[in-house]
């Protein structure tokens, strides 16, 4: 409904930084599905949901048996769950509606992600990548876990799957990550492993169904698929974001690996060796075929988490260099189109907004920045009968231009409007949006906003001015849009069940925005209205009298102290 | 009682069944300035008045169920949360008030008078920002954001969490009559005294369009979306009120009979049987007409002052009005079954 009217660019890619989110000391982001709430894992083991349209804290997920810090937040597909995964070596699945914990395990080793099941609507099942060993798909409502295959080799017809461990010629640390990923359907994973093979691995019965080679054969640190589940980025140790096509389909894609794999066996029945390795890649190029690279060619730097933007055209690389917080933006065709820097802290987690352009990064401050578009104001809007133009245009008149007579045809130009045409105000059109679900099930968008009660916290600054209430206290400056008591004893009644009143208190949830032009105006107006009062107050009844909605009476303005801004 | 007047034009659609006077509430001892029912059922009917209170009634028995108290000036609009668990009330004392409506006593039939039974305060949060009278109030769909218009000639839109003022936009030259959220709360209407009637996107806070230019025409009273978002409802002060298409500006439908030259009067859709537009009107009736036809149906006659405010039940065949100082009342009209 308001496609027709917002600028058809939506799918663009931010520029400047528009805000900051602080609150603790985040250090992992997630977007839910719509990008109505941000989750955001604190290292003091908390996990924070952000209401993204207000900017504003909506809920805290607090678990007294996790402090410490968080290592990876991830939605259910509809916004209902939240897997959380910790140093301590814990994950946690919380019900984000209800903030209850629904399930919490220990594993041997800490995720470094953790990643829940798309498929179901209320996911038990969760993968969870260690930093040095394979990956497990952990099963939150047992415990159980499983560990996944990381590569296939000849000897017999076995999987390998303990992680092989490489050395570098450098004699840089055995540590490698594996990277793994469930794909958009929730059957399948693909792993990423250290020989620089992706792995289809199959959930239901780990097995691996192909191998693709990366070219380059580095590492891969990370792997990861774009919303639509058509795109696959991989991040490697040589420095390089390459990309790849997913061609396989989005539902029963087992059924049609299973095709896949037994049209590969009737095939290869009259050769004799019988190699495993090269039937999965055969099978493999069916599935993930390569597009390009991206890099940064002159400086070479390591890049880390990759992602797509929500619809898939973009695709965005951090820096992983210290000490500075740069965020390199390429169109999926290829071309490098934005650099975009930021304050000099490092970067550890950036995610992209599921349908907007907009890009929050949070650096190792514990602060999440929020890019956005630059805001340009549209003054076409304004004047709807003038022309917006880029530059000067000469302007040539026409023949009858500045005729005594209007032309004939110039009448009718008026479009007729048929009067009495059907009108209809209720049924609504469905824009086409990239949407993940299939809409049948609910989605948790939003989460009810439960105001939380006055506190008495500033003080009144302003004595002299005549007081509005009974007792008031003015807010003590246009910078900080903070609330002030209205001097009444606000019981709190049922109000929140997660208040953040004492979280209000602090300075923590700062918010960092230009003083308004009207804030100075409203802090320039408390220092005149002691000689302004009457003055104003006659210029209400008088000339706003045919306006108001109701009759005021002078001896109501004896009260009414705050002047106009005009 | 009212009286139809003729045919309703529509030879295929049921005939016009009038609506006639239910009841008679007076909640208030001055003037009444905006009168609501609660979203999502109607359970409960809201009134404010220029006697600085707000009235809760059950909408089933108009029993008065709470009586909001903590505005040092009247009011000039309410607006309920989509839950109707939070009532946001807009004053001339500058700010906007957060009352709680939860645990409300069932409607024992007290009384019809202002008699509160309150313990403690409902007021749950006062946001101060504006500089001057506040004239409208809306909450968006989601109810975590809270829109807010005055005199001071800006929009001021507040988190409800936090109390914060998220933003605050120089809309208009003179005082912002009537805001009015999209029904996926990606956009703003606002009605201004200066004429216009302008559209704001609702995450950046910039002008998407001008539907009516300022300065072209008289003041814009009140604008409101239609339930789908494509429409938007605007009265204007030369006893007008148009249907405009969104996406074009121009106006579709224009409804006349009524006056309004002086007052902000709400005006709304009626589609619980049959599409109506029902508004008040400043010579004392509350004026109901076919949304497609444009012709009157039928005028509501019996308050003793100008109608300032209509509400329509949101499932029954209900409206509920509201008059100004001479009358005081609330009244409410059914449609006969």
């Amino acid at each position: 409904m308001n496609v027709p009217i917002i600028d058809p660019l939506q799918g663009d890619f931010p520029e400047i930084i528009e805000d900051f989110l602080q609150h603790g000391n985040m250090k992992c982001i997630a977007f839910n599905c719509h990008g109505t709430l941000l989750a955001a894992g604190c290292s003091d083991g908390s996990c924070i949901i952000w209401d993204f349209e207000t900017r504003g804290i909506s809920r805290r997920l607090r678990d007294s048996a996790t402090i410490s810090p968080i290592t990876s937040v991830c939605w259910s597909k509809h916004g209902h769950r939240l897997l959380v995964s910790a140093t301590d070596k814990s994950l946690t699945l919380w019900d984000v509606k209800k903030c209850e914990k629904i399930a919490r395990i220990t594993l041997q080793h800490t995720a470094l992600h953790a990643r829940l099941d798309p498929g179901p609507v209320e996911p038990t099942i969760c993968l969870a990548c260690p930093l040095s060993s394979a990956p497990l798909l952990v099963d939150m409502s047992d415990g159980s876990s499983s560990v996944l295959p990381v590569s296939v080799s000849q000897e017999g017809n076995n999987y390998i799957v303990a992680p092989i461990p490489r050395k570098f010629s450098d004699g840089s640390t055995p540590f490698t990550p594996t990277a793994a990923t469930f794909d958009r359907s929730g059957e399948l994973i693909c792993v990423g492993n250290s020989k620089g093979e992706i792995l289809i691995v199959g959930i239901k019965t780990s097995k691996v169904y192909g191998i693709i080679p990366v070219p380059g054969g580095a590492v891969i640190k990370d792997i990861v698929f774009c919303r639509t589940g058509q795109y696959v980025l991989t991040n490697s140790n040589d420095r390089v974001i390459r990309l790849f096509e997913n061609l396989l389909p989005h539902n029963n894609v087992i059924n049609e690996l299973e095709i896949i794999d037994s049209l590969n066996n009737n095939t290869n029945n009259n050769v004799e060796e019988y190699d495993i390795v090269e039937k999965l890649k055969t099978t493999g190029t069916k599935c993930i075929k390569y597009l390009r690279e991206f890099q940064d060619v002159v400086t070479k730097i390591q890049w880390k988490t990759p992602c797509f933007s929500g619809d898939g055209e973009w695709i965005l690389g951090a820096s992983a260099s210290k000490g500075e917080h740069k965020l390199y933006i390429w169109e999926r065709l290829g071309h490098l189109v934005k650099i975009l820097e930021g304050p000099k802290e490092a970067i550890i987690d950036v995610v992209w907004h599921p349908e907007r352009p907009i890009v929050v990064s949070v650096s190792v401050t514990g602060t999440a920045y929020v890019w956005a578009k630059d805001y340009v104001e549209n003054w076409s809007a304004f004047a709807p009968d003038f022309k917006e133009l880029e530059e000067n245009e000469e302007y040539i008149e026409r023949e009858d231009e500045f005729d005594l007579n209007p032309r004939e045809d110039e009448k009718e130009k008026e479009e007729v409007v048929d009067e009495d045409a059907e009108v209809d105000i209720e049924n609504i059109e469905e824009a086409s949006i990239i949407t993940i679900s299939n809409g049948l099930h609910e989605e948790l968008r939003y989460l009810p906003a439960v105001p939380s009660p006055d506190l008495s916290e500033q003080q009144d600054k302003y004595p002299a001015s005549p007081s509005r209430l009974e007792e008031s206290n003015n807010s003590a400056s246009p910078f900080d849009n903070d609330v002030v008591t209205n001097g009444h004893a606000s019981s709190p009644m049922e109000v929140a069940e997660n208040s953040l009143a004492e979280e209000d208190g602090g300075a923590s949830s700062k918010r960092k925005r230009k003083p308004s032009a009207k804030g100075m105006e409203m802090q320039a107006e408390k220092d005149k209205r002691p000689a302004t009062k009457n003055q104003k107050s006659s210029s209400v009844s008088k000339t706003s009298k045919p306006r108001t909605k109701y009759d005021i009476d002078s001896d109501q303005d004896d009260e009414f102290t705050d002047g106009f801004v005009f | 009682m009212g009286d139809a007047t003729a045919g309703a034009g529509a030879g295929a659609a049921p005939p016009y069944r009038p609506y006639r006077l239910l009841r008679t509430v007076t909640a208030h001892s001055r003037a009444v300035s905006c009168v609501k029912f609660s979203p999502p059922d109607g359970r409960l009917l809201a009134s404010a008045s220029l006697d600085k209170t707000i009235a809760v009634l059950c909408s089933s028995t108009l029993a008065t169920l709470a009586t909001l108290r903590g505005h040092s000036e009247g009011i000039s609009d309410i607006a309920f949360s989509s839950d109707a668990s939070y009532l946001a009330s807009a004053s001339d004392d500058a700010t906007v008030r957060l009352w709680v409506l939860k645990n409300l006593p069932n409607s024992n039939p007290n009384s019809n008078s202002n008699s509160s039974d309150e313990i403690g305060d409902r007021c749950v949060r006062t946001l101060r920002g504006h500089t001057s009278y506040v004239f409208c109030v809306n909450f968006n769909a989601q109810s975590n954001l809270l829109v807010s218009g005055s005199f001071d000639c800006t929009i001021r839109m507040w988190d409800v969490v936090t109390g914060r003022s998220v933003r605050c936009i120089k809309a208009h030259d003179a005082p912002v009559t009537a805001l009015h959220f999209v029904r996926d709360a990606s956009m703003i209407v606002s009605a201004s005294h200066d004429g216009s009637c302008k559209v704001w996107d609702a995450a950046t806070g910039s002008c998407l369009k001008a539907l009516i230019e300022p300065g072209k025409g008289p003041a814009v009273s009140f604008a409101k979306f239609s339930p789908n978002g494509k429409f938007v409802l605007v009265a204007t002060f030369d006893d007008t009120l148009r249907l405009c298409n969104l996406a074009n500006g121009k106006s579709l439908k224009v409804y006349t009979g009524h006056v309004n030259r002086v007052y902000c009067i709400t005006s709304t859709f009626s589609v619980t049987n049959g599409k109506y537009i029902v508004s008040g009107s400043e010579d004392k009736c509350v004026y109901i007409w076919d949304l497609q036809g444009k012709n009157v149906l039928q005028k509501l006659e019996g308050h003793n002052d100008t109608v300032i405010s209509v509400s329509c039940h949101p499932t029954q065949n209900k409206i509920a009005s509201a008059g100004l100082d001479n009358d005081r009342t609330i009244k409410i009209w059914v449609q006969d079954a």
